[in-house]
């Protein structure tokens, strides 16, 4: 069983089926917008502390579009009742897991189309490839815990409510490095390399972790 | 030739007992229909079977293998249908057979002979949530035996399937190594050898021949 064929198959199936239903992406485009438009008229942002400022916004902006996002991976198949039917196939639960991550990685990526120039547009910064490299880099990290534990909270009634709970305190050195290296990219102090080697030493932790502990969280 | 080989089968949901000391034994092609009311232990039984569910106690064979340490090896060759379809509702039939195709690593050709077999293919590029309750069944029934399993397991397969229910499970059946839970005592008459009967969880007396199908 070849798991890079599996898990190209999930993940095509899942994006056709958003695809076909429109059901996350315009709805998370829109939050990212009406995000972005609430910290714009709650802060007083002028051209001195918008780079202060934006960091922030579009972190808090893209942590809870991808709660919206991970939390419905798994959801949507226990509703189906289609998570059993695909586990109940040889292909490796890990195949699977990756490509379920891979879906909303992208659909994440999406919502981040929408979200940076939109930033630019309401907070006046630049829009580098930097600042886009950053949020890529960080969103793949974040995207393998969250589907992970998308995946672990699928059968429980408040889902919810524990998916936040346990993935927030994860994603904290996410958002700490991934903010300091948007800030460095507009242009405050801070490394920028030192930001994005922190954030790919992450990646690789936490899809490395993530795809062993995947195995046992699907598997029954 | 025993296929399948149960001893003790035991399931706990929390302080629930839902499934208590079940034997059973299927040979090589023979058809069993498992009997019972509601809340019986039936979805249960079959689920343990299909190897989704390991029991809390009790072993199980499945053509000499155990099911449960060669659980990955063994879904090449067991089919299973489950309560409820669990259909893909914005893909097509089609599209959702070819998905499990790449799962279950067999040919996208076997599409074809499997929306034959439960005779679908006049809808075949319709959407899933767009057909009705029996098109659904037969399109799960499809992908239960999409990969040519020589053990079907299937939960009240004739639900929702209509009139040709009979006709259309022999047809699905042929060849194969059947466990089915049903209501329907005559529809296990007619298709299968043996039946079973759960009461609370246990099963009552041993399988009972019913009579032999040629």
């Amino acid at each position: 069983m070849n798991p890079v064929r599996v898990a190209i198959a999930v993940a095509r199936k899942d994006l056709k089926s958003e695809w076909r239903t429109r059901e996350l992406v315009p709805a998370l485009a829109q939050f990212v917008v009406l995000a972005l438009l609430i910290g714009n008229f709650g802060f007083q942002v002028d051209t001195h502390n918008a780079s202060a400022i934006a960091p922030g916004i579009l972190w808090l902006a893209l942590v809870f579009a991808g709660l919206v996002a991970f939390g419905r991976t798994f959801a949507a198949e226990r509703e189906q009742a289609s998570l059993e039917a695909m586990l109940m196939t040889p292909a490796s639960p890990v195949a699977i897991f990756a490509g379920k991550a891979i879906a909303a990685t992208v659909l994440l990526v999406l919502c981040e189309v929408v979200l940076l120039p939109a930033l630019t547009l309401f907070f006046g910064t630049p829009l580098s490839g930097d600042v886009v490299a950053a949020v890529l880099l960080a969103t793949v990290g974040m995207a393998a815990l969250g589907v992970l534990f998308a995946a672990i909270v699928a059968r429980v009634r408040a889902r919810e409510l524990l998916l936040p709970l346990l993935t927030l305190p994860l994603w904290i050195p996410f958002i700490v490095a991934g903010g300091q290296a948007v800030q460095s990219a507009m242009g405050l102090p801070g490394s920028y390399q030192e930001a994005m080697g922190l954030l790919l030493d992450f990646d690789i932790l936490f899809v490395v972790l993530t795809s062993l502990a995947a195995r046992f969280v699907l598997d029954e | 030739m025993s296929f399948v080989v149960a001893n003790g089968l035991t399931h706990w949901f929390g302080r629930d007992l839902v499934l208590e000391g079940v034997d059973l034994v299927v040979d090589t092609g023979e058809h069993m229909a498992v009997l019972g009311d509601n809340g019986a232990g039936k979805t249960t039984l079959l689920r343990v079977l299909a190897t989704a569910l390991r029991p809390t106690a009790g072993r199980l064979q499945i053509a000499g293998l155990d099911a449960f340490r060669e659980k990955r090896r063994l879904r090449h060759h067991v089919g299973y249908l489950a309560h409820a379809p669990g259909l893909y509702p914005a893909l097509s039939a089609v599209e959702n057979l070819e998905f499990f195709c790449d799962l279950q690593e067999v040919s996208r050709t076997r599409v074809e002979e499997a929306l034959d077999i439960v005779a679908m293919t006049s809808v075949a590029r319709r959407r899933a949530d767009q057909l009705s309750r029996g098109m659904q069944q037969r399109l799960a029934i499809a992908r239960a035996i999409l990969h040519e399993p020589r053990l079907l397991v299937l939960d009240e397969p004739d639900a929702s399937l209509g009139e040709d229910a009979a006709e259309l499970l022999t047809r699905v059946m042929q060849g194969k190594t059947v466990i089915m839970a049903t209501h329907d005592r005559a529809l296990a008459n007619r298709l299968c050898q043996r039946t079973l009967e759960l009461r609370h969880g246990r099963s009552h007396g041993t399988a009972t021949r019913l009579h032999v199908v040629t």
